[in-house]
C-alpha cells in the first residue's frame, strides 16, 4: 500500500496541471448542486419555522362564500366538541383605494378586516417601532403599506376612502405574519377592523370575498378538527386548514423544486463526467508507457490500477471541495433583490447540501474514470521493447462472421460489466437526486438516446469521408486522415460536445419558450382595464362613464355577465358523476369556475365540436333542462362530451345543463375574456348575476387614474383593475423566476464550454507528433492550421447540429409534457447554437494546437 | 539456470502466420555473460521478451531456476521479474515523472523491501551518479539515464539480468562505460548477464555468443573466459 500511496503524490506531483480540467468540470458540477439544494434547503427551514405564522392560527377555516346562519351554527356545533381556546374572524378581498384629499388616483388593495384576536401567532410588524394592537384599527383605522402611501400621495394620520367610507391611515405594516411568499398579489395590503369593512358596503351580492374563521385550538386537537370540518363541510365549500398541512404543502412543494433543481445540478455533474471520462481516456495513453514500466519492473495490475484510481479519487475530492467554495461564494453574491422577493429569508450552506454535493462529485468523477482506467490491465510490458501503444489501441479487425467471432472474443467482459454497473450507478444517483425513479430513469435514457445517436453519427462520418482521402488537396486529405486513423478522437469529441451542446441549446430552448409564455399578456390596442363586480343597476352608469372617458377609436366597453358556479355532476358517455364528492376526484374540475351566458360566439372562440346556439333564440325561461358551451381543454381533461349532462350549483341553485358544442379559446387573446362554460341565454338571465368588463383604458396614466378614481367614487362596490398596472407586477414575478432559468442555463453554458474546451484540448497530444513529422518533411504552419481548423469544423458542425436537433426534440418534449405551454421551436437559436458550436469547437481546437505548431519539430520527435 | 524447451514464437499476419522464433532450445548456466547477435528481424528481442516473461511463447516452455515460467499469469510474471529479473531498455524507459532516486526506488518500493532509500543511494553511487540522484529524466543524458535505468535493474539484487541493445542508443565511448559496467556487475555480483547486442567486440568477449537469423539459431559459440573488452576495441 505504501508503494501505490507513494506513486499517487510522485504522480499528482507531476502532472496535477494537466488535470486540472478535470476537478474544474467536477467543481462546477458540485456546485451547482450545492448552491441550488442550500437555497431551497434554507428557504424550507425559514418557512416551516413559521408555518403557523403563515396562518397566523392553529386551523383556519375558509369559505367563497359567505357565512349562512346554517353553516356558522353547524360550525360553531363543531368547534365545541373541540378543544378550541380562541377564535376570530376574518374577510380577505380586493377593492379600490383612494385618497379622501390628494391625488385624484385610485388603487386596487387586498383588503383584509380583522378582529382583536388576529393574529394568534406570529407578529405584525410595523414601521417606527409602533407595536400592532387591535386598537390602531378600531374605529375606522387602517394600516398599510408604504407603497400605497406613495401611489395615493398621503401619509399616516390622512384618510383614506375604502367603498365609500373614509379611514384614518394609524400605521404603516412593514411585515405581516405568513405574507412572505413573494409570490404574486393583485395588491398592495390594508388591514381594517372586521366591524367596519362589513359595513363599507362591500360585500354586496356576487363580490368575490374570502370568509375566514381563525381557530387557536390546544396541539392534539389539531388534526381532529381539521379533517372534522374538511370531510363534514366539503359539500358547502368550506374547507380548512392546520399549520401542520400548511407545513406538507409547502414542505412538498419545495422538496419537489428542489429536487428538479438538484437534477440539474446532476446533470451539470454528468457534463463534468463525461470530460472526467475524456480526460481520463487520454491520461491512460499518456501513461500507457509508465506503466509498462512499472509493471516490468514487478507491479501488479492491482497497484498500478490503485495507484490510478486513488489518484482520480484524490482529484475529484479536491474538485468537490473546490465546488463547494463555489457554491459558498455563489450564496453570498445572490443580489438582495431576489433573497427579499423571498421574503428575506437567510440563505447559507445547508450541511447535507454539502454532503450530498461531496458524494455526487466524487461518485460520479470515479464511475466515470473507472472503465478508460480499466484500460491499464491490457498494457503489456511487452510494448517497452516495440516502443508502440499498440497494446491499447484496437487491431485492424477481420470482416464478417469470423470477425464478429473474434471481436466477441475480445470484448473484455470485465469492462463492458463494468461499463453496465456505471450505467446503472448514474441511474441510481440521477433518481436520487430527482427524488423519483422515473425523472432519474428519463434523464438518463434522454443522454443515452443523443450519447449512442453520437457514437453511430461519428462511425457514419468515418464512412461518409473516407472517400475524401484521396482528395487532391493536402489540408482536405489530411483532415480526413485525421478524422479516421487509428485512436482517432473522433467519437470523443462528438460525443462530449454533443451532449454539451444538447444540453446547453436544450436548456436555452426551453429559456426562450418560458419566458415567451410569460410574455402573453395584454396585447397593444386590446382591453387593459377589467372592472368587476358591477351591479345589473350599475351597468348603464358604468358604461356611459368609459364612453366618455376612452380615447377616441378604442373598442366600446363591453360588460359581460358573470356568475360563479361549481360543477356537482355529470352523466355522460364517458364519465358519470353522481354528486359533488365524486366530481372532486376528478381534480379541478371541482374548483369554482366563472361563467356568462350570450348567444353568440367570441372572435377569439371557435366551435370545434357540436353546433352552438343561434343569436337570438333564448331558451324559454321554463325549460328543464339549460345548454351549455364547454371549452376544448374540459372535453379533453375530464372526457365530457357534445350531448353529455352536467349539473351545477349556481349560487346554491341547481341547474342542469346539455353540452352542446365545445369550443376552442385563444386564450393569448383575451380581449373578449375566455370562459370556460358559456351557457345559452335563458334561465340564466333571472338568476342574480354580476358583470364584469373588458375596456381598452385611456393611454395616459394620469387619465387612467383619474378613470378608476370616479368609477369607485361613483360605484364604491366596484373595483376596477388595471391590467398594465398587474402586468407591471407580474413581470416582476416573471423577472426572478427568468433570473433563476437564466443562472441555470449559464451555469450549464458555463460548463459545456470548459468540457469542450477540455475534450479539444485534450486531442491535442495525438498531434504533437505527426504535426512535428509533417513540419520536417516541410509543412507550413499555415497549411498545418488549416488541416487542423478543416478537421475541427467538421466536428463543431456535426456536434453543434445533433446537439440541436436534440434541443429541439427536448424543448418540444418538456414544454408539451412537463410545462403543458404551447412549444416554439426557436429555430433561430438553434441554427445559431450549432453555428457557434461549431466555430467555438474550431477556435478551441487550432487555439489549444497553437504551441504544437509554435514548437520546434526536434523539440517533439526527441520526446518521442 | 536458465533453460529453453523447444520455444517458438508466431503471430497472426493477415490470413497467414508469421514465424518470428523458430523452435529453440537453450541452457545458460548461471553467472555466466551470454550475447544474442544477429541482424535486425532476427527475433534477438524477441528471444530476450520471452526469457523476461514479458511475451508468452507459442510453444514450449522457459524454466528458470527450475521454476516454469510459462505457466505462470500477468501478477506472477511481475513479481518474478521484480525480484529475480532486471532488465535494461535500448531506449531506457524511466519514468518521467519521477527523479533518477525515485526511479531506482519503485521496484523496491513495489517489493516492499526495507531500507530501500540508502540501497538506491549506494546504487547510484555504484552507477557514478550520487550527484543527480534529484534530477528528472529529461534533465540526465541519454548515458546518465541509461545507468539510472541499470541501478534500477539492480535494484532488488537479482541474479538475472536482461538488457536489450543497452547501447544501440548512446555514443561509442557512452556504450563502452555502459558495457563495463554491467560486466562489471557480472563480475562482482555473479549475476547472469543476457544482452542483445550487434557489437562483434561484445559478443566475442562473452561466455557465450549465440546468433540469430530468420528466427533460428545459426550458431552457438563460447567466448574467451575473460569478459573484460581490449581497450583498442571500437564499435561499428
Amino acid at each position: 500500500m505504501s508503494f501505490v500511496l507513494k506513486m499517487v503524490v510522485r504522480e499528482l506531483r507531476a502532472s496535477w496541471r494537466r488535470l486540472l480540467f478535470f476537478f474544474i468540470c467536477v467543481a462546477i458540477g458540485v456546485a451547482a448542486i450545492v448552491t441550488l439544494r442550500s437555497i431551497i434547503q434554507s428557504l424550507r427551514t425559514g418557512l416551516m419555522r413559521e408555518a403557523r405564522a403563515t396562518i397566523a392560527a392553529d386551523v383556519l377555516v375558509q369559505s367563497n362564500r359567505a357565512w349562512t346562519p346554517e353553516i356558522r351554527a353547524d360550525l360553531d356545533q363543531r368547534f365545541a366538541l373541540a378543544p378550541v381556546e380562541a377564535r376570530s374572524e376574518s374577510i380577505e378581498t380586493a377593492t379600490m383605494v383612494r385618497a379622501e384629499h390628494g391625488a385624484a388616483v385610485a388603487r386596487m388593495v387586498e383588503l383584509r378586516g380583522v378582529e382583536s384576536g388576529y393574529p394568534f401567532y406570529g407578529v405584525l410588524v410595523l414601521q417606527n417601532g409602533k407595536p400592532y394592537s387591535h386598537q390602531l384599527l378600531a374605529n375606522g383605522g387602517a394600516l398599510v403599506r408604504p407603497e400605497l402611501l406613495a401611489q395615493l400621495g398621503v401619509q399616516e394620520g390622512d384618510r383614506i376612502l375604502i367603498g365609500g367610507k373614509p379611514f384614518t391611515i394609524r400605521g404603516v405594516i412593514d411585515q405581516e405574519p405568513g405574507r412572505r411568499l413573494g409570490g404574486f398579489s393583485l395588491g398592495s395590503r390594508v388591514f381594517v377592523d372586521l366591524a367596519d369593512l362589513r359595513s363599507a358596503g362591500l360585500l354586496v351580492f356576487g363580490s368575490r370575498a374570502n370568509y375566514q374563521i381563525l381557530l387557536k385550538v390546544r396541539a392534539d386537537g389539531v388534526d381532529r378538527l381539521t379533517r372534522d370540518v374538511r370531510t363534514g363541510f366539503r359539500d358547502r365549500f368550506v374547507n380548512a386548514r392546520s399549520y401542520r398541512s400548511t407545513e406538507d404543502q409547502i414542505g412538498e412543494s419545495l422538496q419537489r423544486a428542489e429536487n428538479f433543481l438538484s437534477l440539474v445540478g446532476f446533470v451539470i455533474v454528468v457534463l463534468g463526467g463525461i470530460g472526467v471520462w475524456s480526460v481520463t481516456r487520454v491520461f491512460v495513453r499518456q501513461k500507457i508507457r509508465s506503466v509498462a514500466i512499472l509493471k516490468c519492473v514487478g507491479a501488479s495490475n492491482a497497484q498500478v490500477l490503485a495507484t490510478y484510481l486513488l489518484q482520480v479519487a484524490l482529484l475529484a475530492m479536491a474538485g468537490s471541495l473546490i465546488g463547494v467554495a463555489l457554491a459558498a461564494g455563489a450564496i453570498r453574491a445572490i443580489p438582495p433583490s431576489l433573497t427579499e422577493s423571498f421574503g428575506g429569508l437567510a440563505y447559507g450552506l445547508t450541511p447535507s447540501a454539502v454532503l450530498q454535493g461531496l458524494t455526487v462529485g466524487l461518485l460520479v468523477s470515479v464511475l466515470f474514470a473507472l472503465v478508460p482506467l480499466l484500460d491499464v490491465r491490457r498494457v503489456k510490458p511487452l510494448l517497452l521493447m516495440r516502443g508502440a501503444d499498440s497494446n491499447v489501441s484496437a487491431a485492424t479487425q477481420p470482416a464478417g462472421a469470423r470477425g464478429a467471432m473474434s471481436w466477441l472474443r475480445r470484448v473484455d467482459w470485465l469492462q463492458a460489466g463494468l461499463a453496465a454497473s456505471v450505467g446503472a450507478a448514474l441511474i441510481g444517483v440521477a433518481a436520487w437526486q430527482a427524488g423519483s425513479w422515473r425523472a432519474g430513469a428519463a434523464v438518463s435514457i434522454g443522454f443515452a438516446t443523443v450519447a449512442g445517436v453520437l457514437y453511430v453519427v461519428a462511425f457514419l462520418l468515418v464512412r461518409v469521408v473516407t472517400p475524401l482521402a484521396a482528395a487532391p488537396w493536402f489540408p482536405l486529405r489530411h483532415a480526413v486522415i485525421s478524422l479516421r486513423r487509428p485512436g482517432n478522437q473522433t467519437r470523443v469529441i462528438l460525443l462530449s460536445v454533443g451532449l454539451g451542446s444538447f444540453f446547453v441549446l436544450g436548456v436555452r430552448a426551453l429559456q426562450g419558450n418560458l419566458v415567451s409564455e410569460f410574455d402573453v399578456g395584454v396585447g397593444r390596442g386590446g382591453a387593459d382595464m377589467f372592472i368587476v363586480d358591477v351591479q345589473r343597476d350599475q351597468v348603464e352608469g358604468v358604461q356611459a362613464l368609459l364612453r366618455e372617458r376612452q380615447d377616441a377609436g378604442a373598442a366600446p366597453a363591453r360588460l359581460v355577465p358573470v356568475l360563479r358556479a361549481r360543477v356537482t355532476g355529470v352523466r355522460g358517455r364517458e364519465v358519470t358523476l353522481e354528486n359533488a364528492g365524486d366530481v372532486r376526484g376528478r381534480g379541478s374540475l371541482s374548483r369554482e369556475y366563472v361563467i356568462t351566458y350570450r348567444d353568440h360566439i367570441e372572435s377569439n372562440e371557435e366551435v370545434v365540436d357540436g353546433t352552438f346556439w343561434s343569436a337570438g333564440d333564448p331558451l324559454p325561461a321554463d325549460a328543464p333542462v339549460s345548454e351549455v358551451s364547454i371549452e376544448e381543454s374540459i372535453h379533453e381533461r375530464f372526457n365530457i362530451h357534445v350531448g353529455d349532462e352536467m349539473r351545477f350549483d349556481v349560487l346554491s341553485r341547481p341547474l342542469v345543463a346539455r353540452v352542446t358544442s365545445v369550443r376552442h379559446v385563444e386564450w393569448g387573446d383575451a380581449r373578449s375574456g375566455g370562459f370556460m362554460f358559456v351557457f345559452r341565454p335563458g334561465s340564466l338571465a333571472q338568476a342574480p348575476h354580476t358583470f364584469i368588463g373588458f375596456v381598452k383604458g385611456p393611454d395616459d396614466p394620469a387619465a387612467r387614474g383619474r378613470l378608476q378614481y370616479d368609477l369607485v367614487a361613483r360605484y364604491a362596490n366596484i373595483t376596477a383593475i388595471d391590467g398594465r398596472e398587474i402586468i407591471a407586477r407580474l413581470q416582476k414575478v416573471i423577472d426572478n423566476a427568468v433570473l433563476g432559468i437564466s443562472i441555470v442555463g449559464g451555469i450549464a453554458l458555463l460548463s459545456g464550454v470548459l468540457i469542450l474546451i477540455g475534450a479539444v484540448a485534450m486531442t491535442k497530444f495525438q498531434r504533437v507528433y505527426e504535426a512535428a513529422i509533417l513540419r520536417t518533411l516541410g509543412a507550413s504552419t499555415r497549411l498545418l492550421t488549416m488541416t487542423l481548423a478543416l478537421e475541427y469544423c467538421a466536428l463543431g458542425l456535426l456536434a453543434g447540429t445533433i446537439g440541436a436537433a436534440g434541443a429541439l426534440g427536448l424543448s418540444w418534449g418538456v414544454t408539451r409534457f412537463v410545462f403543458d405551454i404551447p412549444w416554439r421551436p426557436a429555430p433561430g437559436l438553434l441554427a445559431i447554437g450549432a453555428a457557434s458550436t461549431m466555430l467555438l469547437v474550431t477556435a478551441i481546437g487550432v487555439l489549444a494546437s497553437a504551441d504544437v505548431l509554435r514548437k520546434k519539430p526536434l523539440a517533439t520527435l526527441r520526446a518521442e | 539456470m536458465i533453460e529453453l524447451f523447444g520455444v517458438s514464437k508466431s503471430v497472426p499476419s493477415g490470413s497467414s502466420t508469421l514465424t518470428i522464433l523458430h523452435p529453440i532450445d537453450l541452457a545458460i548456466p548461471d553467472g555466466q555473460v551470454v550475447a544474442i547477435t544477429g541482424a535486425s528481424g532476427s527475433g534477438k528481442s524477441t528471444l530476450l521478451g520471452l526469457i523476461a516473461g514479458l511475451d508468452a511463447p507459442t510453444s514450449g516452455r522457459i524454466v528458470i531456476d527450475g521454476m516454469d515460467i510459462t505457466a505462470l499469469d500477468e501478477d506472477a510474471l511481475a513479481r518474478l521479474r521484480g525480484r529475480r529479473i532486471g532488465f535494461v531498455f535500448q531506449f531506457f524507459h524511466l519514468l518521467p515523472s519521477l527523479t533518477a532516486l525515485e526511479n531506482i526506488l519503485v521496484p523496491m518500493e513495489i517489493a516492499g523491501v526495507p531500507g530501500a532509500r540508502t540501497r538506491a543511494l549506494a546504487l547510484l553511487d555504484e552507477v557514478g551518479l550520487s550527484e543527480r540522484g534529484h534530477h528528472y529524466p529529461s534533465q540526465l543524458s541519454g548515458g546518465e539515464q541509461q545507468r539510472v535505468a541499470i541501478a534500477r535493474a539492480l535494484a532488488n539484487d537479482p541474479p538475472l539480468l536482461l538488457a536489450d541493445e543497452p547501447t544501440g542508443n548512446l555514443d561509442s565511448t557512452t556504450g563502452r562505460q555502459i558495457i563495463d559496467l554491467l560486466l562489471n556487475v557480472n563480475r562482482s555480483r555473479g549475476t547472469t548477464l543476457v544482452l542483445v547486442t550487434h557489437d562483434a567486440e561484445l559478443a566475442a568477449v562473452a561466455h557465450m555468443s549465440i546468433a540469430l537469423r530468420d528466427g533460428r539459431v545459426v550458431s552457438q559459440t563460447s567466448g574467451t573466459a575473460d569478459t573484460r573488452i581490449p581497450a583498442s576495441a571500437s564499435r561499428p
